[in-house]
């Protein structure tokens, strides 16, 4: 009972505020580009006006491209239930199992990647392409960091993970400091950042999410772009609960819960200016030289491992 | 009860391979589906009597034949055989309802009499070979399926590369023979008996050796890497349905012969299973990176038969590693895991290699280049091509996911083993089991995508039509069976009595149903409802063909380009001009040859090195009849002083 | 006196920074960066040597503290930002035999390589946690040092691998505290310093290997005649 609680709670919550977190690193760029930048609530503005447009399909597409967005929104909902935001509950029936986490997310990536190439443009051809070759390559870092946190926090469920960071400070770890490195670099990656992709353009030359929701129009387009800000701030909630999960509460009642509801938002607000500042420091890299950065990546989690050994 | 099930089963078989062997020059359609329907009804016998065995965990023993003092024909029956048992019936009925409708295409009717003839006597001896509990008539009944399933790959034998593909795998075949035998000629020096059972007290050169040689010799059958180059030739050249098999069943036999002297016989040492993790992950992954460049769809699908005996390795490997160290719960983690990965992998393999063979009939060619298109003209056989390639991506809540998370949850808790080195070595195997993993996904969105996706690339794939009922219904066994082998695991491993930590995926799966009829409901009520249809964006080119579609070589570009120090492609451009200033061009050549790093450096050198030995012994025989007397001369004086010195 | 076991803990995390400016050091091209992380490296190394210096109370570290903030945090980037401004170029993009996916790679492996030789006999020198880390972490650094020299193949860029590797030694010889042997290490690494020396006084610091080995060919040629 107290489960299905939390399901809708945390569900309804991760939907509500992920649009939010999307306008403000949009603003926080623009700041730094000397713009004003579009109002806050420009995303949810966007979503709406989508909601009533109508769907239009090419004619060289397949049932993939109408039964995707569907499966991408479902897989990207049922994942953000492994991630708490708003408590954390008991542990129920295999929810928040790491490795089922990932692959739901990899499931949704799958099914946009065959959308892409249904409607037989070059433009969602070669976002599938790129997008399935960079997921593959980021993907041992990916999994090297959940090792490397379960080998710190002697679990690999993600809600046992939360409530052991909650009871011993990991700030002062010398190893949370090279994994939250790696988490950063691999939300960059996921939610398709600069230096990685830039998710302003359309042009083929930038682009390698983006060109997959090229032929998406209307409801399934908003479902798209929903299922995309989900995943970053899941991916996000990650990184804020490993580090500081001040705020977050293993009780159920409704001061702790508004408590970490809004130090989520504050936590969140806070890292999506910091991916904001990242985002414009850098100019997106060469396509070729993105295995470069997961490297580092890959390193950072490799040395969390050593110096875990050395203890 | 079971005896009955057993002996009919049997009977049937043998009777269906003796009737079609009769008949090979005069059978028809209708006797051809008289004994693949009765084929059919002895592998039912067949899965009836293994499920019975695995649910109820018992055992079945049965004598067949005494041929001499020590050499029998006898079968015992427990829960591993007869699990082994259980897929390899389970499949070979699939294949035998799809085989009703596919049989018809193909060849002349004498070789599809024999074909039938063949099947049954290859299905009987995988079966009796799983059963047997002494290793006479394991290697009799190794040797009967390699034999056959020889005869079934050279099936088209009047094309070059079949031969070829044939002989190359009858090759590596009798070398597993040869491999295996000795390892069990080692046993019986040791225990003075043929039976497969425990074995206790051997010296540890000689475990070394028998480990080794079985490996090997069972390697090979499996198509474990550096000895899997036969896998890509045979599985491509036979027909589809012979491939199902192949890929399905046969390789699974060496793992059941690898586990079950593993397991029961040998007591292994630690670096057995580190031996076998790291050839395992080896696998994996150059397997599933050769099968990134392949476009032929039947080799495409052959590397993932290798890169999925990578992961049932990696499975075993941990399961050694982890009962040396005492951890026996993990140990059955991986076991297991590595078990039920067997299974799915018969079960998905199987599937894309039937829709596959559906595909190519149509289209008359395996080349994916120049497929495209079909999902809208063969829906049935598009949607259980895309089950199978959502199993094998391992996505949830399918069967192909629970396998590999159980391997990655082994994988995960490794932290809990003290030696440090051990500790770097397995979150290695970790990263590179999460990479082949991530490549598969992105191999089959390839090759979905590029057959099955956008319009056709050329006349044939324009002109391809649905197949036969048959050929859709043997593969939709397959594919339900996929669903629900992954949502009820831990329902289906409880029942078996094993409690593992996975999670229910049950529940998991209704979050799914649950959460899309939300969904679906939502947008109903919220979004605008209107659709119509209109041409795909090509930034303002109107007509729009097939050429602008992204091709399969195109798509794994970037792959192959970030491992490139793995394929060493070498590319040689040659540009000829009319004048002096290299401005006016005339003409140009261009090849791309992939570096074939285990034939040419593996292979080629020790066929060459047994070829100059031969020709070197084969000259000492040309020669005349002095010196023929001389040999005798010389083997007669040594065998005198052999007898003086030994006796 | 502060807990002695915030300042170990504090000691780790410098070591973690320690190892991520080496990482970027083996990838960045270009070279204002270059001397950015350099500098930010002799900061880190200054850091440890001063909560060093709060945890044993031995002057030594504290002068150590000050000269490598004073020298490499300020003085050397200084001078090479100087010269960087009259040279043309402002990348260095030629990799020879490991690219910068393969080296981050290499130094991986011989991070576990250097701590797998060190666990063996270094407990039975010092039970101290620290030193262990202190210097695996440092040998390490030394090590990509070379790494950044054999792989890069321009003058400055091989100058700054020679400072990386000096950094190193530093870091390691921290932990042994005494001055005199500091000094015995420093100058030991000097030697490869004077190779390098003197390819930049004969051919200018914004030449490359290539033009070296071109130049010393034709010399070589000119004196046969």
């Amino acid at each position: 009972m107290l489960f299905l609680i939390y399901a809708l709670l945390n569900t309804v919550f991760i939907i509500l505020i992920s649009p939010l977190f999307i306008s403000l690193i949009k603003k926080v760029k623009a700041y730094m580009q000397g713009r004003h930048g579009p109002p806050l609530f420009q995303t949810y503005y966007m979503l709406s006006k989508l909601l009533k447009k109508e769907t239009v399909y090419s004619n060289n597409t397949s049932l993939i491209i109408r039964i995707t967005p569907y499966i991408n929104v479902v897989c990207v909902i049922v994942a953000s239930l492994f991630v708490p935001v708003v408590f954390i509950p008991g542990m129920t029936a295999g929810f928040g199992n790491v490795i089922l986490f990932l692959y739901l997310l990899v499931c949704a990536k799958f099914f946009m990647a065959l959308a892409g190439l249904d409607a037989g443009s070059t433009f969602g051809g070669m976002g599938s392409s790129r997008e399935m070759t960079f997921s593959a390559v980021i993907e041992p870092v990916i999994i090297i960091v959940f090792a490397a946190l379960g080998l710190l926090l002697k679990t690999t469920n993600i809600y046992q993970m939360f409530a052991t960071s909650l009871q011993s400070s990991l700030l002062i770890n010398p190893s949370t400091l090279l994994i939250s490195l790696s988490l950063f670099i691999i939300l960059i990656v996921e939610s398709s950042r600069i230096p990685v992709d830039n998710p302003e353009t359309h042009l083929e030359l930038t682009m390698i999410h983006e060109a997959m929701l090229l032929e998406y129009s209307g409801p399934d387009l908003a479902m798209m772009e929903m299922s995309h800000a989900v995943k970053q701030t899941l991916l996000m909630a990650v990184l804020i609960n490993v580090l500081f999960p001040w705020g977050l509460t293993a009780s159920p009642n409704v001061l702790s819960v508004s408590i970490s509801i809004i130090s989520f938002i504050a936590k969140g607000a806070f890292l999506a200016i910091a991916v904001g500042i990242f985002e414009s420091l850098f100019a997106k890299s060469r396509l070729f030289r993105l295995p470069n950065l997961f490297m580092l990546a890959f390193f950072f989690s490799f040395s969390t491992i050593l110096f875990e050994l050395l203890k | 009860m079971m005896n009955l099930l057993f002996i009919c089963g049997l009977c049937v078989l043998f009777g269906v391979t003796l009737f079609q062997t009769v008949l090979v020059t005069k059978a028809s359609a209708v006797t051809r589906r008289f004994s693949l329907w009765a084929m059919l009804f002895a592998t039912l016998l067949f899965l009836a009597f293994s499920l019975d065995i695995v649910l109820r965990n018992i055992s079945f023993s049965f004598n067949l034949y005494q041929l001499t003092d020590t050499l029998h024909f006898s079968f015992t029956v427990d829960r591993l055989a007869a699990y082994f048992m259980m897929i390899i019936s389970l499949l070979s009925t699939t294949v035998c309802f799809y085989s009703l409708g596919y049989i018809e295409h193909h060849g002349s009717n004498t070789g599809k009499n024999f074909l039938v003839a063949m099947m049954s006597l290859f299905i009987l001896s995988m079966l009796l070979l799983v059963a047997s509990d002494n290793t006479f008539s394991l290697l009799f009944f190794w040797e009967t399926m390699s034999i056959t399933s020889f005869l079934m790959v050279i099936f088209d034998y009047d094309k070059a590369d079949t031969r070829k593909s044939g002989l190359f795998y009858f090759v590596m075949t009798q070398l597993s023979t040869v491999c295996l035998m000795f390892g069990f000629i080692a046993i019986y020096h040791v225990t003075g008996s043929f039976d497969i059972t425990a074995v206790r007290g051997v010296s540890q050169l000689l475990k070394a050796f028998i480990f080794l040689s079985l490996f090997v010799g069972f390697g090979i059958k499996a198509g474990v890497m550096p000895f899997h180059k036969w896998l890509p030739y045979a599985h491509s050249a036979s027909p589809s349905n012979i491939s199902a098999l192949m890929s399905g069943v046969m390789i699974k036999v060496a793992i059941y012969g690898l586990v079950r002297y593993l397991v029961f016989v040998l007591t292994p040492d630690r670096w057995w299973g580190v031996m076998i993790l790291i050839f395992g992950t080896f696998s994996a992954l150059l397997g599933v990176i050769y099968a990134l460049k392949e476009h032929d769809i039947k080799k495409l699908l052959a590397y993932h038969s290798i890169e999925n005996i990578g992961i049932i390795l990696t499975g075993i490997g941990l399961y050694l590693i982890f009962q040396s160290y005492g951890f026996t719960d993990l140990a059955i983690l991986a076991l297991i895991g590595s078990l039920f990965h067997t299974l799915n992998h018969a079960l998905f393999k199987s599937l894309l290699f039937l829709t596959t063979g559906a595909v190519v009939n149509e289209t008359g060619t395996r080349n994916i280049e120049k497929m495209g298109g079909l999902l809208k003209v063969m829906p049935y056989t598009g949607i259980l091509f895309l089950i199978g390639s959502v199993s094998i991506a391992a996505l949830p809540p399918f069967n192909g996911f629970v396998s590999e998370l159980m391997i990655f949850q082994a994988f995960l808790q490794s932290f809990i083993i003290s030696n440090p080195f051990l500790k770097i070595l397995l979150f290695l195997g970790l990263s590179l089991f999460a990479l082949t993993s991530a490549l598969a996904a992105a191999c089959f969105v390839k090759a979905f995508g590029v057959i099955f996706l956008a319009t056709p690339r050329s006349e044939e794939a324009r002109k391809a039509r649905e197949v036969s009922w048959y050929m859709i219904a043997g593969p939709a066994v397959i594919a339900v069976l996929c669903i629900l082998l992954g949502i009820f695991s831990f329902q289906i491993f409880s029942s078996l009595g094993f409690t593992l930590p996975i999670p229910n995926m049950m529940i998991i799966g209704l979050t799914l149903v649950i959460t899309l009829g939300v969904v679906w409901l939502v947008r109903r009520l919220f979004s605008n409802r209107t659709k119509r249809t209109s041409e795909t964006w090509g930034c303002g080119i109107t007509s729009q063909n097939s050429k602008m579609e992204y091709t399969a070589s195109g798509f794994s570009e970037p792959i192959l380009k970030i491992f490139r120090p793995i394929y060493r492609t070498q590319e040689k451009a040659e540009r000829t001009y009319n004048d002096e200033g290299k401005s006016i061009f005339k003409d140009a050549k261009a090849e791309i040859q992939t570096f074939k790093l285990f034939e040419e450096r593996i292979y080629l050198p020790i066929v060459h090195f047994v070829q100059r030995f031969s020709t070197y012994i084969s000259d000492l025989h040309d020669v005349d009849l002095d010196t023929y007397i001389l040999y005798s001369f010389a083997a007669v004086v040594i065998l005198i002083l052999a007898i003086g010195w030994f006796v | 006196m502060m807990h002695i076991q915030l300042l170990d803990d504090i000691t780790k995390i410098l070591f973690v920074l320690v190892l991520a400016t080496a990482a970027l050091i083996i990838t960045v091209r270009t070279l204002s960066s270059l001397f950015n992380v350099y500098a930010i490296q002799s900061w880190f190394i200054a850091a440890v040597a001063f909560v060093l210096y709060l945890k044993n109370g031995s002057v030594v570290l504290l002068l150590l503290a000050i000269l490598t903030v004073i020298s490499k945090a300020f003085l050397v980037p200084y001078v090479m930002r100087r010269i960087q401004k009259s040279m043309h170029m402002k990348r260095d993009l030629e990799f020879r035999y490991l690219t910068p996916v393969g080296s981050i790679l290499v130094g991986t492996a011989m991070i576990f390589l250097v701590y797998w030789s060190f666990s063996r006999f270094l407990p039975e020198l010092s039970s101290d946690e620290l030193f262990i880390f202190g210097s695996v972490i440092g040998v390490s650094l030394t090590l990509m040092g070379m790494m950044v020299i054999f792989t890069r193949k321009r003058m400055i860029t091989k100058i700054l691998g020679y400072l990386t590797m000096e950094n190193g030694v530093l870091l390691f010889s921290l932990f042994i505290a005494e001055l005199p042997f500091i000094i015995e290490l420093l100058i030991v690494i000097d030697l490869v310093m004077l190779i390098v020396l003197a390819t930049v006084l004969a051919f200018g610091i914004d030449s490359s290997i290539d033009e070296f080995h071109n130049k010393l060919n034709s010399y070589i040629l000119w004196f046969k005649e």
